[in-house]
């Protein structure tokens, strides 16, 4: 029999990120834009929901990090095959968000990174941080 | 927290924590049930043992097996009639059933001698399976019966044989969850890498999560061939055991059902580097998603893209013809795990219906995380629910329909609640762009049955109308449409062919030109 040694041991020990929601003093406007980003992700998408805690932190800022730099117009990794899976989810995500949100068209790079980068804090806190699952922090697959 | 407690659970206070109702402004920061725990002693649970949920969800699939049971024969209970898993030769896994009938004096004794008995004599039986899975069970675990050490001694004796040995008895988990995962882990220790295979494709997948549920696999791959992608295995509805050792060689994993089979994913992605790709089979949209996914991922989009083209055409105006007399209908979405969170979001966009309560005897709170988030405000939310809260909530929600497995739904049929059948299907597969349109027929009949009024009446005692004539599915489903729609040209009924699957095992594929040897594809 095989005998695996988990060599991620260390980042498998959940460290806590956010201790509230992200979003909550942002100004409404911001508010209501998030919320619609994370509408889509929540109703369409399942890579958000990898079952521990320290994949889901790596699904979050793969996935969302490049789905900045697409809709940036920025190159985007896709050297080896995990980062490029990353960035599939994120081409699929930034066609969703260029059809739901024409008003991403009218935002700088800045403003739009701005939003994503909290628009992955907020994901954090909901699916990880903030999250009511008990296995997040289990060790083991 | 928005919990919610079951009149008739008063009795089992820790109930309340495993029911929600999702209400406005709430998310899975403030709404979510427990899950995946012992279910509390007086509850009479829905669930499964670890070693069904080994045995019977994910090894049996496996098509050209000999799979036994080491145990008692009651344990095999769920095999011939109970499971759809179908395979593509002429079902051998489904046909013949294996146990080692343990009895009170093997308990006494010892069962190892009738175990290496019967495993013998099976393949004496069946000389050309050379495949063996065996399964533990309580008693012969209780035992401690050394399975491995006789599966070790008959591969030594009977060369050509292999036997994969899953430790998964009933006790071993809180459910049948248990043993998906046990059987998971099991797989990638002892089989995945101990069998090199035969790559004939640039694009290499393993399909993981996918029983062949009355042929959704076959649909499926149906797919995967069309587009030039080699299916390196599935894991493991009509799968095939040797394949499955050869699982490491793929370039992507195509997760399904990532509540029985996430965890040889994200083992895979950690021992080898191969990445999880998490699709939906169901649903036009989310399907036509998937589909893209796996095309870009190996720079070929644009072959997806013709096949969601050709499928949409063909069969939008049938789905959008069920959509039209399914609106507003309410649905209890009461599957074993993950089809609460496949169905909830794509039923309600692309069938009309409401999702009025989502519930599940097996998954976990990440499935719930899943399935309340898909599903809209009011939603009930029920984890490992028991018989009499089932019947509480039929009661206050008042649903259209049903789809549960076929215990809880004999029972929701006798209070007059239709029910489909959401593990094996009625007339299925359900995957697939065919699919989801058979669904959505199965669906309508389910609700415009005429039978459900007529199971109303008692003829012992009620007034028959015999002046009222009968009813037909269409005289109740039209009522009240508008007449464009029940008039329309453009939409129509279900048109494909009794059998959607068969037809597929005689396919021939195009043939794709490979990249040059040494050259690996890459993604525009
Ligand atoms: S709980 Fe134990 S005895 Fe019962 S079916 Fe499962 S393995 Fe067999």
């Amino acid at each position: 029999m095989a005998n695996h040694k988990i060599k991620n041991m260390a980042e498998r020990k959940y460290q806590k990120v956010y201790t509230s929601n992200p979003v909550a003093d942002a100004d409404p406007l911001t508010k209501e834009r998030i919320a619609v980003l994370e509408h889509y992700i929540m109703k369409n998408c399942l890579w958000q929901f990898n079952s521990r805690g320290w994949d889901r932190r790596k699904q979050n800022a793969g996935i969302l990090g490049k789905t900045a730099q697409l809709l940036c117009g920025e190159p985007v990794d896709v050297s080896v095959p995990l980062e490029k899976c990353y960035w599939v989810d994120a081409v699929m995500l930034e066609r969703a968000y260029r059809k739901l949100c024409p008003w991403l068209a009218d935002l700088s790079k800045d403003d739009i990174k701005a939003l994503m980068q909290l628009l992955n804090a907020r994901m954090d806190w909901l699916t990880i941080d903030g999250s009511l699952n008990q296995e997040l922090t289990v060790v083991n697959y | 927290m928005p919990y919610h407690e079951f009149e008739v659970s008063k009795v089992i206070p820790e109930r309340k924590q495993h029911a929600v109702m999702k209400g406005a402004g709430e998310d899975l920061t403030s709404c979510l049930p427990l899950g995946y725990l012992n279910t509390i002693p007086g509850s009479i649970s829905e669930r499964g043992c670890a070693y069904c949920g080994a045995k019977h969800v994910i090894g049996t699939p496996m098509k050209d097996v000999i799979h036994i049971s080491h145990g008692p024969v009651g344990c095999t209970y769920d095999t011939w009639q109970t499971k759809r898993y179908i395979s593509d030769n002429d079902n051998f896994q489904l046909k013949y059933t294996f146990a080692t009938d343990v009895k009170e004096k093997h308990i006494v004794f010892g069962a190892e001698k009738l175990l290496k008995q019967n495993i013998v004599e099976a393949f004496k039986a069946f000389p050309d399976t050379k495949r063996m899975t065996i399964y533990q069970t309580c008693a012969t675990a209780l035992i401690g019966d050394d399975i491995d050490a006789i599966a070790q001694e008959v591969m030594e004796e009977m060369p050509g044989t292999d036997i994969f040995v899953c430790n998964s008895p009933g006790f071993a988990g809180p459910s049948q969850s248990g043993g998906h995962h046990k059987i998971n882990i099991a797989w990638i220790n002892q089989k995945v890498g101990t069998l090199e295979p035969e790559i004939t494709s640039d694009y290499v997948i393993n399909y993981v999560g996918e029983y062949n549920i009355q042929g959704d696999q076959e649909v499926m791959t149906d797919y995967f061939k069309r587009m030039g992608i080699q299916v390196l295995s599935t894991f493991t509805g009509n799968g095939s055991y040797d394949d499955l050792r050869g699982m490491h060689r793929a370039h992507l994993n195509v997760l399904e059902c990532a509540r029985s089979a996430e965890y040889i994913c994200d083992e895979l992605r950690e021992r080898y580097g191969i990445p999880r790709l998490d699709i939906d089979g169901f649903g036009f949209k989310p399907l036509a998603d998937s589909l893209r996914k796996i095309g870009l991922f190996f720079g070929i989009e644009e072959r997806a893209e013709a096949i969601i083209q050709e499928e949409i055409a063909r069969w939008q105006p049938e789905l959008d013809w069920y959509k039209e007399r399914l609106r507003g209908k309410k649905v209890c979405l009461w599957p074993g795990g993950s089809k609460l969170w496949h169905w909830a979001h794509a039923i309600q966009e692309e069938m009309g219906v409401k999702v009025v309560s989502v519930y599940t005897k097996f998954g976990h709170q990440g499935d719930m995380e899943k399935g309340v988030s898909r599903c809209g405000e009011g939603a009930l939310a029920i984890d490992d629910p028991n018989e009499l809260e089932g019947l509480e909530a039929l009661d206050m929600l008042k649903p259209d329909v049903i789809f549960t497995g076929k215990r809880p739904g004999e029972m929701a049929k006798k209070v007059n609640v239709p029910y489909l059948n959401a593990h094996a299907y009625h007339n299925g597969p359900y995957k697939g762009f065919e699919g989801w349109v058979r669904f959505a027929r199965d669906i309508y009949n389910a609700i415009h049955s005429p039978i459900h009024k007529l199971s109303l009446i008692d003829i012992s005692k009620d007034e028959i109308d015999a002046g009222k004539g009968f009813q037909t599915r269409r005289m109740i489903s039209d009522e009240g449409l508008p007449e464009e729609i029940r008039k329309s040209t453009e939409l129509r009924e279900y048109t494909g062919k009794y059998d959607s699957v068969s037809a597929l095992r005689e396919k021939t594929y195009p043939e794709f030109p490979r990249a040059e040897a040494g050259t690996e594809a890459v993604a525009e």
